[in-house]
């Protein structure tokens, strides 16, 4: 970390092939519903991400990011710590959000340290992306994280193959168990254990073909599911309950596909995933997603099915969102009034009617720097159903942002 | 009409065609350079007077349907970091991919799509391309002044192979350094877009417009392309203009 401050500064005081952004972010939330374990009906939220890179030669480069944030809710920790890992169980107040060393040279790419890999090609779900943990505290509003890894690309243009050894395992941050988006029965009580990380790297291996008329990749993934399964063991008795349950990330085994190719009319999508569990602990399935884009004046537009065919069935209970979105319509459409104008619109809809999700955003920009945000999300559905248990949720937010 | 007659336009139409993409070849010849590096302001203005102001760097390897470029902004600081990735292909229209950093993905602009501005100016994805004289058909329609200096006009249509928003083109070169004043693009008989070209200068022995003003015409919108530190010949790496570079800067 010093040597990579130090290269920071230095490239301040150089002043050339130095390139900064950032953003200061403050957001209110407003929930009309109470829940039974988050009596909050408002949350307001400030964070300030800064993020900078330096060319040091014409083949190196290193960059990093850092991210400070506070909150009314206690889903921002009150330490004043600096966080790597993201292994906390709420969101660090500071955080060294990616930080990395990349090698260039045709045609390898090498890049060293806290990074972003993303895999896949469809939208609003990507069964192949294994190496792309998330920020899950407010369930449908989520962040990717980084990971440390190293990841080589061998080719340029039409065929790359990306190669990943991730030494050390980044988890998915769950939603805390005293909040509203960890809708626990009312009366029971839950102790969480320290969770059980695994020891072992992950691997992944990507081969991505670009032709004129078609894009696709194959991909392979071998480590742990960054989404985690619970061991439980009920104790006490009503009416005081207590759960006592620990988190443990299952071995997880994944080949992985998508493709792209342009219609005519539309462009056709679709992402499938089959993943094998080899220590026996979790399900083994197809996770896919086909989806038809069409970008047209200012609309854009995307519409596709998420679905899921459980091959095996595992044990216990897990938290996994990206099998909630599954066997479900999803859909996203854009709007742009004008150049500091738009309009978004998300949903998530389940075949068997069960759950459903939507979100409608108007952003407006003022001036250069500042943006205001308005959205408005809706969650209804049944207890048994991934979104329908988060009825309780719906909410609007209003954000305001100052980028520099 | 007499056949003599028929056989005379006939000859005539041809030989305007051939002297039409003579002279678009030789616009071409003559803004020919290995490289091209440029920092862009643009000033969208929308029809009801609101202006947006972006900024990008353009930058190309190779000329005229064989080339690559990469167009990265660099303001506002919101949308800093989103590229454009195009390959220019002799034979077909572009490949073209955007990198938005926020969500760390690339994404393809299908053939179908690059009818859609680009984020939120008035020029399109196609607008972009570079244009290759061997992929359209000319015919020379006259002479006609625009804004004081003397032009050849042209009627410009793409060739089947090329798959393009617009149906026909009308293109104005000016006489004197064989730049291009203004393209008029339609779709069926309605004018879509116009590009003016204007503050002609010579830079490094290749004229240059220096401001490019594109109207969208359906919209009552138009952007003022400004080309700053434009420079030519640089020396340039393929491998910068790939989808492993649009990903590795910043």
């Amino acid at each position: 970390m010093r040597g990579l401050a130090a290269l920071l500064w230095a490239a301040l005081a150089w002043g050339q092939d130095f390139s900064q952004r950032g953003f200061l972010e403050m957001r209110l939330t407003g929930y009309p519903q109470a829940a039974p374990s988050d009596r909050a009906r408002a949350v307001a939220a400030a964070l300030l991400r800064y993020e900078a890179s330096y060319r040091i030669t014409p083949g190196w480069r290193a960059s990093a990011g850092l991210d400070a944030r506070s909150d009314t809710h206690h889903e921002v920790e009150r330490r004043w710590a600096l966080g790597w890992q993201d292994r906390q169980r709420q969101r660090p107040a500071f955080t060294v959000r990616r930080a990395s060393l990349l090698y260039s040279r045709a045609p390898v790419t090498l890049e060293l340290g806290k990074q972003f890999i993303r895999w896949g090609k469809a939208d609003i779900l990507n069964p192949t992306d294994r190496f792309a943990p998330r920020d899950f505290l407010a369930v449908v509003d989520n962040d990717f994280l980084a990971v440390s890894a190293a990841r080589l690309a061998l080719g340029a243009q039409t065929d790359t193959l990306e190669l990943v050894f991730a030494p050390r395992f980044t988890p998915s941050r769950i939603p805390l168990v005293n909040q509203r988006w960890a809708p626990l029965p009312e009366g029971l009580e839950v102790r969480e254990a320290a969770p059980r990380y695994p020891g072992g790297p992950q691997l992944g291996a990507r081969w991505n073909h670009v032709g004129a008329g078609l894009e696709y990749s194959l991909c392979f993934y071998e480590g742990y599911n960054h989404l985690p399964l619970f061991e439980t063991r009920l104790s006490g008795l009503a009416p005081r309950p207590r759960l006592e349950a620990q988190r443990f990330y299952p071995k997880l085994r994944m080949y992985g596909a998508d493709a792209a190719a342009p219609l005519g009319w539309v462009t056709l999508k679709g992402e499938a995933a089959w993943f094998r569990a080899p220590a026996g602990q979790a399900d083994e399935y197809l996770l896919y997603v086909v989806q038809l884009e069409r970008q047209a004046g200012e609309w854009f537009l995307v519409g596709g099915y998420a679905g899921q065919k459980v091959t095996r069935a595992g044990w216990g209970p897990g938290f996994a969102p990206d099998r909630g979105l599954a066997r479900a319509l999803l859909g996203r459409a854009g709007y742009t009034i004008d150049a500091n104008r738009s309009l978004a619109l998300e949903t998530a809809v389940r075949q068997n009617g069960d759950g459903l999700w939507l979100k409608f955003e108007y952003s407006q920009a003022l001036g250069q720097h500042w943006r205001v945000t308005a959205a408005w999300t809706l969650i209804r559905g049944a207890a048994s159903d991934f979104l329908g248990q988060y009825r309780r949720n719906s909410h609007a937010a209003l954000t305001l942002r100052y980028s520099f | 009409m007499s056949k003599a007659a028929a056989l005379c336009l006939l000859a005539g139409l041809g030989l305007g065609g051939q002297e039409a993409r003579q002279i678009v070849e030789e616009a071409q010849r003559r803004s020919r350079a290995a490289s091209e590096r440029y920092e862009g302001t643009l000033e969208v203005r929308d029809a009801r007077g609101r202006v947006a102001a972006k900024r990008w760097i353009y930058q190309r390897l190779g000329s005229h349907g064989d080339s690559k470029a990469v167009i990265r902004f660099t303001a506002p600081p919101e949308v800093k970091g989103v590229a454009l990735l195009i390959l220019n292909h002799p034979e077909r229209a572009s490949d073209q991919w955007m990198w938005t950093p926020a969500i760390q993905r690339e994404r393809r602009i299908a053939l179908q799509d690059r009818s859609t501005r680009f984020f939120g100016t008035d020029f399109s994805f196609e607008d972009l391309e570079e244009r290759d004289v061997n992929q359209y058909d000319y015919r020379l329609l006259g002479e006609e002044s625009l804004e004081g200096a003397a032009c050849w006009k042209i009627h410009s249509q793409p060739k089947r192979s090329r798959a393009s928003q617009y149906t026909h083109s009308i293109l104005w070169i000016r006489k004197e350094n064989y730049t291009f004043a203004r393209i008029e693009n339609y779709v069926g008989s309605h004018l879509a877009r116009r590009a003016a070209y204007r503050e002609v200068s010579n830079v490094e022995g290749i004229w240059t417009p220096r401001l490019i003003e594109m109207t969208d015409l359906r919209r009552g919108s138009r952007t003022v392309l400004r080309l700053e530190k434009l420079q030519y010949n640089l020396p340039m790496k393929e491998a910068d203009f790939t989808l492993q570079a649009l990903r590795r800067e910043f």
